[in-house]
């Protein structure tokens, strides 16, 4: 291991090295393993003092840390011991900042554990106490540092493993929040300051889920909201061969271990936490495209271009690829082939047994638009090397960021930024002296306002991986020749707020006395929904079964379809009534609406989730008497068996007193040879009684074979019988919806699905026809989740708004790199085999591991003689020509949610805002939410239940969007509208309770949630 | 101590050196098993499927040999579904010898993942005998004879539901403490769950024989079943170094996975019917038995191993127990790791304890009681042989390994044994109507 350096800046870009002179020891200390090192002023005396971690299986004393205090002639002296500093615990980073808000810096240690404790039952484990592997506060208490974990909610016990830290207001209350990384399988801490010396982690709270092997961390704002966002890192690779050779095989057993322990769900990928601004965060990284970097190290999130959005620096890379699948499986060979030529096993060798790969540390623009590109050729970042630590700072004074990287066995790096000098841009640089012993204002606020954009640092120097930036913050402004203001909120949260700042300065503004105090803005504008308290006490547990155990190769489970909910209002007493599907333990209910805004269940029991599931409900006047009746479809996936009684719907005949019984058997054809998507009435041939359309959504166990759909023609009296139609065997069908397209006085349908484009039927006297290629320019096969029909731009025809996969999950798709579903029978033994092959840098890869297809079709075993011999293998490599045309093939190239545009007979493409992209969308309800005469949008969805690699897609916490009457659509923040939904929805309903309109959605394994709409 | 071990294998060795030179080459049934065992361990094949790959790999060479010596009973004397294509191999311009040995590697060759790799030993094999007085006629017409049996063979293996196995619902762990769940440190998901679907050779069904019902689960600390844990727990506190070293030495797991950080390395070993295919090798050259009887013993004791595991497997899959660790990670001891790594699939009852004792019992039956020998199938992995004066004493060791091991409860281990003693009883009762004698009468 090398020394440790000190250089001294000695303008256009030279250095020189003062390490011996500054100090004896600041070379660090032979034997320790030297991690973490903090630069901060930590007795407040204006001069920057040194901070170092240790760690390594050593004496404890050879790893205590080090703090060299800065004596003001570039010498510095070892106090650590004198401050109460030189802990011997397995360091990784220390962070100095002012947790309690009196003026001085106090300190926050992470620390890991040498030993990975591979045991998950380890619940137990989480009380313990590790005093060597556990992260650790010390208050500064007039200069000397007192360990005061335990009293602030420090979480200590032998899994940590953190690798990385950064300090801001995560929540913006004017008290600094701390994020910790770990490693393995403890999850990531957020502890938020409860401004009385504690913290409470928060973790679960404010994340759907986090990375999984985390690495280092940077916390800022990258969307100009001035909201700080998070970047934590993983390991998971870009391009497909290392995905292929280093990715873990899924384990639906130990994830489940996980989540059973609360260690929430984690994925082996970088996360980007967008700050919602209502203490929730959106992770879109799949979105903003950085998600995959392979095993990295060092997060960066600055302003690298000057164009007043912070981009994104990654450094990475590992001496050997340790999770090579091929070392893993197959060294043990060598072993046992050592002992039979009678040598022995070197160490050496097993190290060497792992393959050395380098690659480049990755940069990223940012696109001003939530998304990152790829700028590591162009920007000059494409030399392969082993990086680690990093950190951004103008080093030649000239404006605009570089980079310092330290590389393992090999010389730091510095890259000179060239971007002024190529683009001229502008700059304004700012460093704050604040009153006091926190001399560098670490925890103020600086917000810069110009021309309509405002940007937002805090001075938080720790950030990234073992490194320390600089506290002078760095803003770029484009090309603009001034900032309208500069607003500073003081660690002591008094304000300060300066006009009309020329640029390309670096501003030096040290605190004023009696500045004024900052207050906490609050939110004027009301929001658009208030969640109430559950209207209905309804709690539902969801399915246990793991749909992958029958068909591995699916990317979604299927079985989880509820809660289901419809509305009507059942006895004529002019109140809406619901039904709730059950779940295992209780039947399905119909929960009658009182006149006090209650409801009461009535007394029939609907459905039995043991042996059946519902999947969609509709109440509807099946008979002709006036009172709704219930039409429930069964569906799902489980265990269930197509053609048997499991997945025969049912018909509950309502005779106005809220008594429903089940219609006789003969009033429904046989209907289960599919698991039902949607059920949509309507009187499609205009005899005055009401039909239904039912879509069939999957035949269980034969993904993805086409599943039968319905069309029932009512006798009028509540019989209904087949109608053969071009749409009964159309694909996975989704959702549907009946609407007049041709203006005829016939409903047509349309119809989306899974591998379906969205596809309308036109509804003639001779029967139903295929349509779709006359109203779209060319069919859009996608993910599609859901369809609403509405007039958005108020030309009087109807519009078509249609819920998609989204853009946040590993598969992206466009026409030009299409998904591709391959699928037979390949080994002729009674299962389909479903073979993905979605683009990977511009090639269409499998999705499936070798692993994975070594245990779906045995002969492959033979076929690919290890991971390195599979991992480049495109579908055309793993089956013949004869194979491929034998089997089916479906195909998809969208993926976005949108609104389909009814303009002149056409339905034009409209992609909806970035934010309707986070995740899949299940619900579509298209109302004038916000009262302006304007069609707006509510999107919910979110699909957790899927296979581990893709992971769960969960950014959606209710996006409503803000129609302008013309078609487009505006986002509509988080706390201004209102919604916090977490989990998946199921199902959602605009519902009247006691007079007033409510939202009730249906979220699967939490039951029901409500949001009061605001009136007019 | 080290060097005791090594000085150890060095003296194992010369001696198998020694042997070997006794032993020719084209009469090696021990070689060319293990040739079948080195792929198995090198695409980390379970202990169900090892066991039925080294059946049909015997199948084939016992049908050249009974074909060329009418003393042997025909296999379809004794199995009720062997029914493969017409095999013609009654001929007298090949070595029959050479075709059985040869017919091992090439049946291994065309079923096992990665059997390409055989085709360096089948070279090796034939560039062997061509240094030897075989006339390149006789080596020719001994291959295609070899070739066109295992092809025979591994069509008539397609009949035996392997191939639907990965149709079948894999395993999703049940709701309740008493229930199995994966083990640290790799949380494997379950092996071979549907295993009971397997065609077998001897027995009728999988359910055929069942072992005594298990001591029913229980957290209280006054129970049965708490005790079985605490033996478990007790035993492994303070346990004699020869008790650690009867572990290690029955271990035969095929895949141990090491962690260290990041980096995880799967450490290889024969599985237990691999073992015990050593053992007949081991045993058939110390009772001096020809060609012919020796691979009989091999051929009987690949059957009984194959019909071993289905009828564990069938168990295990239906009583889906915990494993100790599990059971005592949650109640007793947060920490506590056993001897052994707990192999990937529910605990009751050990199919080491049932293949074992009916292996043992196939042997005695052939070779007699009190048949000493000793056992080095493990020194390849740095574990010294072990001397036996039967095969039930060795099976006997095998069975309470597992409670050594930390892997098993006692009746696990005990219940297995009556199981493996009632199959070996209707095993021997099978072949001894159809004709099979012992050979030392």
């Amino acid at each position: 291991m090398g020394e440790n350096k000190l250089y001294l800046n000695l303008g256009n870009m030279k250095f020189k090295d003062i390490t011996r002179e500054a100090c004896p020891g600041l070379e660090g200390r032979k034997g320790g393993w030297k991690t973490g090192v903090t630069m901060a002023d930590v007795n407040g005396d204006g001069l920057m003092d040194i901070y170092i971690c240790y760690s390594g299986k050593v004496d404890k004393d050879v790893r205590r840390n080090q703090l060299f205090i800065n004596q003001g002639n570039l010498k510095f002296v070892e106090k650590a011991k004198e401050y109460g500093l030189d802990d011997p615990g397995y360091s990784t980073q220390a962070v100095f900042f002012d947790y309690d808000n009196d003026g001085d810096l106090d300190m926050f240690l992470i620390n890991h554990n040498v030993k990975k404790i591979d045991n998950m039952e380890f619940a137990k484990l989480r009380n313990d106490v590790d005093e060597f592997a556990g992260d650790k506060l010390f208050e500064n208490q007039n200069g000397h540092f007192v360990d005061v974990s335990k009293k602030a909610g420090i979480h200590q016990n032998p899994l940590t493993f953190g690798l990385g830290v950064a300090i801001a207001d995560i929540n913006q209350d004017g008290w600094q929040d701390i994020y910790v990384t770990n490693d393995y399988n403890e999850p990531d801490y957020v502890y938020i300051n409860n401004h009385d010396g504690t913290f409470t982690e928060k973790s679960k709270d404010y994340f759907r889920h986090m990375s999984h092997f985390s690495m280092g961390v940077d916390i800022a704002d990258f969307n100009n909201d001035c909201l700080p966002d998070i970047v934590t890192l993983d390991m998971l690779p870009e391009d497909n061969k290392r995905q292929k050779l280093l990715q873990l095989q899924e384990n639906y057993e130990s994830f489940q271990l996980m989540i059973d322990q609360d260690l929430g769900k984690q994925y082996m990928h970088n996360m980007l936490q967008l700050n919602n601004g209502d203490e929730t965060f959106s992770e879109i990284s799949q979105l903003a495209g950085m998600s995959n970097t392979d095993w990295s190290w060092c997060p960066l999130l600055a302003d690298f271009d000057n164009d007043g959005y912070k981009d994104l620096f990654i450094t990475n890379g590992y001496f050997r690829d340790y999770t090579n699948k091929d070392f893993l499986r197959y060294w043990g060979d060598y072993k046992i082939k050592k002992a039979m030529d009678r040598e022995p096993v070197q160490l050496l060798d097993l190290i060497k047994a792992m393959p050395v790969t380098q690659y480049p540390n990755y940069i990223f623009r940012n696109n001003h638009d939530l998304t990152f590109s790829n700028k590591q050729k162009e920007w000059g970042f494409d030399q392969p090397k082993i990086s680690s630590g990093a950190v951004y700072v103008d080093l030649d004074n000239d404006g605009d960021l570089d980079l310092v990287v330290n590389n393992i066995n090999e010389n730091a790096f510095i890259y000179k930024n060239q971007s002024r000098e190529k683009d001229n841009t502008s700059y304004l640089a700012i460093k704050l002296k604040a009153k006091g012993l926190n001399t560098n204002a670490i925890g103020a606020k600086v917000y810069v306002y110009a021309s309509g954009l405002v940007q937002y640092q805090e001075v938080n120097p720790n950030r990234g991986y073992l490194s320390c930036v600089s506290t002078v913050l760095h803003f770029g402004l484009g090309n603009l020749k001034k900032a309208d203001s500069v607003k500073i909120i003081w660690p002591d949260q008094s304000r300060e707020l300066l006009t009309d700042i020329s640029v390309n300065q670096k501003l030096v503004i040290a605190e004023k006395n009696n500045g004024e105090r900052e207050i906490k803005k609050t939110i004027t504008d009301k929001p658009i929904f208030i969640k109430t308290p559950s209207i209905i006490n309804y709690k539902h547990e969801e399915f246990t079964e793991n749909d992958f155990k029958r068909q591995p190769l699916m990317l979604f489970m299927y079985s989880k379809t509820s809660p289901v909910i419809a509305k009507a209002d059942v006895n004529k007493d002019g109140l809406e009534d619901l039904f709730i599907s059950g779940d295992k333990n209780k039947p399905g209910k119909i929960y009658v609406q009182q006149s006090n805004g209650k409801f009461a269940p009535a007394a029939v029991d609907i459905g039995d989730e043991n042996t059946s599931a519902i999947s969609a409900a509709s109440f509807f006047d099946a008979n002709g008497d006036g009172f709704p009746d219930l039409y429930i479809a069964k569906g799902g996936y489980s265990i269930w068996e197509p053609n048997t009684a499991g997945l025969q719907d049912e018909l509950y005949i309502n005779d106005g007193k809220e008594n429903f019984s089940l219609a006789p058997q003969n009033s429904l054809p046989n209907m289960s040879a599919s698991s039902k998507s949607c059920v949509r009435p309507c009187d499609y041939d205009n005899d005055g009684d009401i039909d239904l359309f039912v879509g069939g959504r999957i035949i269980p166990g034969k993904y993805p074979s086409s599943p039968k759909s319905f069309l029932l023609n009512n006798d009028g009296k509540g019989h209904f019988t087949v109608i053969s139609t071009p749409f009964d065997s159309i694909g996975m069908v989704t959702d549907a919806q009946w609407a007049d397209i041709n203006g005829d006085g016939r409903k047509d349908l349309i119809i989306c699905g899974e591998f379906v484009p969205v596809k309308i039927f036109i509804n003639t006297i001779n029967g139903f026809v295929d349509e779709t290629n006359k109203y779209f320019d060319k069919p859009e096969n996608g993910f599609w989740f859901s369809l609403a029909v509405a007039d958005v731009d108020g030309d009087g025809k109807d519009d078509i708004i249609a819920g998609n996969l989204g853009l946040n999950s590993q598969i992206h798709i466009s026409e030009k790199e299409p998904a591709e579903l391959y699928y037979a029978d390949f080994d002729n033994n009674g299962s389909l085999d479903p073979f993905f092959s979605f683009y990977i840098q511009g090639k269409s890869y499998p999705y499936v591991s070798r692993d994975e297809l070594n245990d779906q079709i045995y002969p492959m075993r033979k076929k690919f003689h290890s991971y390195k011999d599979y991992a480049d293998a495109t579908i055309n490599e793993i089956f013949s020509k004869e194979q491929l045309a034998g089997a089916q093939k479906l195909t998809a190239t969208e993926d976005q949610t949108m609104c389909f545009l009814n303009r002149n007979g056409k339905f034009v493409k409209s992609v909806l805002p970035i934010q309707a992209q986070f995740s899949t969308v299940s619900k579509i309800i298209a109302k004038d939410f916000n009262h302006d005469g304007k069609m707006d949008l509510l999107l919910l969805g979110n699909h957790s239940d899927n296979r581990l690699k893709l992971g769960s897609i969960d950014a959606n916490y209710g996006c409503l969007l803000n129609g302008d009457g013309k078609g487009n659509f505006f986002y509509i923040n988080q706390p201004l509208s209102g919604l916090s939904v977490t989990g998946d929805t199921k199902s959602a309903e605009e519902i009247t309770i006691a007079g007033e309109k409510y939202i009730v959605i249906g979220i699967s394994n939490v039951g029901l949630v409500f949001y009061k709409e605001i009136s007019k | 101590m080290k060097k005791n071990i090594i000085i150890l294998l060095l003296l194992y060795f010369q001696t198998v050196n020694a042997q070997n030179k006794t032993s020719p080459f084209e009469t090696d049934i021990q070689a060319a098993v293990f040739s079948i065992s080195k792929v198995m361990m090198h695409d980390v094949v379970n202990p169900p499927a090892a066991a039925r790959y080294y059946a049909y790999c015997l199948l084939g060479s016992y049908e050249i040999v009974s074909q060329n010596d009418t003393s042997l009973i025909p296999v379809s004397k004794f199995i009720k579904e062997y029914k493969p294509d017409f095999i013609e191999a009654k001929k007298s311009d090949y070595n029959y010898k050479v075709a059985a040995l040869y017919c091992i590697l090439e049946t291994g060759k065309l079923m096992l993942p990665s059997g390409y790799m055989l085709q360096e030993d089948e070279d090796e094999f034939i560039k062997q005998l061509k240094l030897s007085k075989f006339s390149e006629k006789i080596i020719q017409k001994s291959l295609i004879i070899a070739a066109e049996v295992a092809a025979s063979i591994v069509d008539y293996s397609k009949g035996d539901n392997y191939g639907k196995l990965s149709a079948k619902l894999r395993y999703t762990p049940l709701k309740g403490d008493q229930y199995w769940y994966p083990t640290p440190p790799a949380y494997i998901e379950a092996i071979e769950p549907n295993w009971r679907i397997i065609r077998p050779m001897f027995i009728e069904s999988s359910g055929q024989f069942n072992p005594s019902p298990l001591t029913p689960f229980s957290k209280d600390t006054t129970s049965a079943f708490y005790k079985l844990a605490k033996e478990v727990y007790d035993i492994s506190k303070n346990q004699p170094q020869e008790n650690i070293n009867i572990a290690n030495f029955w271990d035969c797991n095929p895949f141990t996975v090491s962690t260290s950080g990041h980096m995880t390395i799967g450490f290889k070993k024969i599985t237990p019917g691999g073992h015990w295919m050593n053992i007949a090798g081991i045993v058939s050259k110390k009772a001096k038995l020809t060609f012919n009887n020796a691979i009989v013993v091999h051929t009987l004791i690949s059957l009984t191993l194959m019909d071993g595991f289905i009828t564990s497997w069938n168990e295990k899959y239906k009583s889906n127990r915990l494993r100790p660790e599990t059971y005592i990670n949650r109640y007793m001891d947060t920490k506590w790791v056993p001897v052994l790594q707990t192999p990937p699939f529910p605990e009751y009852t050990s199919a080491h304890s049932v293949i074992s004792t009916a292996s043992a019992a196939v042997l005695t039956y052939l070779l007699g009681d009190n048949f000493s020998f000793t056992d080095n199938s493990e020194v390849i992995y740095d574990i010294p042989p072990r001397d036996f004066h039967s095969f039930n004493e060795a099976a006997a060791e095998a069975a309470v390994s597992r409670l050594y091991g930390g892997i098993h409860y006692r009746d696990g281990v005990e219940n297995g044994q009556k199981e493996g003693k009632i199959l070996g009883e209707f095993i021997i009762e099978k072949i001894r109507s159809a004709g099979v004698k012992a050979f030392n009468k």
